[in-house]
């Protein structure tokens, strides 16, 4: 089940959501459309492994995980 | 007759069983340890490996294609490595907000991996120090 992954001070929240439920699928939008206009990063792992940046919302994705902004340390 | 009750010593062990259970669950449960857990599964076995048996792991910037080695830790923990292997510079950027350290040394791969300009616009540079302590365990 796709899941939404947004990293915070507890370690993670996760939001399940069910990609052939309509409604499910537009909540989960409107979240990815929210988290990055805070700001948040998107990313998601391919087949291989690899991580990609990603700008638009993927019903399809296994995993979508969102950091925060970055800042100078 | 037959007693009912149970004995003493089954409590006792039933009891630090439960106790047992629910100190492993904590462990497991917090953000540190859920942060690691993210990281885990989201870097590559040899990323994995590298950080488990040397403290760190590297990664290639996706722009530059120069290599980082991002140690165990939330600040000052990136550096840029020359083709021997060497500490050159180090870099400090973050996530914004208190995460655990998994989650930072996450954000920082894949930042690095996937928009390495972009996060090295908003670092600090810091001159390497430290190296050989740092090398020799792990600094959290």
């Amino acid at each position: 089940m796709p899941t939404q992954i947004v990293m915070d001070h507890t370690g993670d929240s996760r939001t399940y959501f069910d990609a052939k439920d309509v409604q499910a699928r537009a909540n989960a939008e409107a979240r990815f459309k929210k988290l990055v206009a805070r700001g948040f990063t998107a990313a998601v792992r391919t087949q291989a492994g690899e991580v990609t940046r990603v700008t638009a919302f993927d019903p399809n994705a296994e995993e979508t995980l969102f950091f925060p902004r970055l800042v100078g340390g | 007759m037959l007693s009912l009750r149970r004995p003493a010593s089954a409590g006792r062990l039933l009891a630090q069983s439960v106790r047992r259970l629910y100190e492993k669950f904590s462990a497991e449960n917090t953000r540190e340890a859920r942060g690691l857990r993210l990281l885990r599964d989201w870097v590559t076995p040899a990323q994995w490996n590298q950080l488990e048996t040397l403290g760190y792991f590297e990664v290639v910037g996706c722009d530059t294609g120069k290599r980082y080695r991002i140690y165990r830790g939330r600040m000052t923990n990136i550096y840029e490595i020359d083709e021997f292997g060497c500490l050159r510079e180090g870099w400090c950027f973050v996530p914004f907000g208190f995460l655990a350290a998994g989650d930072v040394m996450l954000a920082q791969k894949i930042a690095l991996e996937t928009s390495e300009s972009a996060a090295l616009a908003v670092a600090n540079r810091f001159l390497p120090r430290r190296l050989v302590s740092r090398d020799r365990g792990h600094a959290w």
